[in-house]
């Protein structure tokens, strides 16, 4: 499948905000509320099986958190890349982890490192940081004894 | 045996009899059968094991066996990056620890924080920061002709101890 015919497959069952190849691989962005759905659909219908990872960038110009969902079908090598953008200061957003379960550790992962609440998630606590360190991965994170790079 | 002053021991004649000081050997049966706990905890670890293992053998030297339990071992080698998760661990393994008790920072990381020094959430900044350390072994990782080089130093430590106060 080309890159042109996921997106017109796609758009049909999800609202696509923007979208744009990268190195041959479809990045489409999703309005939150469809996400669910549309991956459901990508594994059902177009042979996404396989979640290669959850993770999540940090846009502070934009004033956003991009949670990044990357797809992959064994039966036709295709990658594809969901993501959506949340407002960094309530980012939440519907948890994947029942549709893959590839994403229940990563959706851990992305809360407690960006601070991100997944809602329904099963398992909400904190996978590796101890409970004290919040979001440090946020470009504005400054805690504890942490000493920035000089410029 | 290392450092030993011929002074120190004296052998009267005859007679299957050797006589020395308390104080020398205390301090020599201390230094020369030194247990270690490896707390390997990143990519100092491995040049450790590499230390422990055929080619350079610490053994030979006196700090026999890493032992399986920190309640019998004298001295603590911290080999690498303390994160702030591993810092409650490090501590109570050093407080099980029986006296009189020795630690070592082996590597930049262990030392000071190292490469993690600027931009991170997660290292303690140096392992003397928790617990009280005996010999700095700088090098990234160190070299084990160096980790030796910091066993042999830290015995001289203790052969350099007074049981009188
Ligand atoms: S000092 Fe260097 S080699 Fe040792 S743990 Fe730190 S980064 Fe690794």
């Amino acid at each position: 499948m080309t890159v042109r015919e996921l997106l017109e497959k796609i758009k049909q069952k999800a609202e696509i905000e923007d979208s744009k190849e990268d190195l041959g691989v479809l990045n489409a962005y999703v309005k939150p509320s469809s996400l669910r759905s549309l991956l459901i659909y990508m594994r059902d219908s177009l042979g996404f099986d396989w979640m290669s990872f959850m993770t999540a960038l940090d846009m502070p110009q934009e004033n956003t958190i991009e949670a990044v969902y990357e797809l992959f079908s064994n039966s036709s090598k295709d990658s594809a890349r969901i993501k959506v953008k949340l407002s960094r200061q309530a980012a939440e957003v519907e948890t994947v982890s029942d549709i893959y379960r590839t994403a229940e550790w990563h959706e851990r992962e992305a809360a407690e490192m960006f601070g991100i609440t997944f809602k329904n998630h099963p398992h909400p606590e904190n996978l590796i940081l101890t409970p004290d360190i919040k979001a440090p991965l946020r470009k504005d994170f400054s805690g504890g004894d942490m000493k920035r790079m000089p410029e | 045996m290392n450092g030993v002053d011929n002074e120190l021991i004296k052998k009267i004649p005859g007679a299957p009899v050797i006589m020395t000081s308390v104080e020398w050997a205390i301090n020599a049966s201390r230094a020369n059968s030194l247990w270690t706990v490896t707390f390997g905890l990143r990519c100092c670890a491995i040049e450790m094991m590499h230390t422990g293992g055929t080619k350079t053998d610490w053994s030979r030297f006196g700090f026999e066996v890493p032992a399986a339990s920190p309640r019998r071992a004298d001295v603590m080698v911290v080999a690498g990056t303390v994160s702030k998760k591993m810092a409650p661990v490090v501590k109570r393994l050093y407080e099980q620890m029986p006296g009189p008790k020795y630690v070592m920072a082996m590597g930049a990381c262990a030392i000071s924080g190292g490469p993690f020094i600027y931009d991170s959430y997660s290292v303690v900044m140096g392992v003397d920061k928790l617990i009280p350390v005996d010999v700095y072994i700088p090098g990234c990782p160190p070299r084990p002709e160096a980790l030796i080089d910091g066993f042999i130093k830290l015995q001289k430590k203790i052969m350099a101890q007074k049981i009188r106060k």
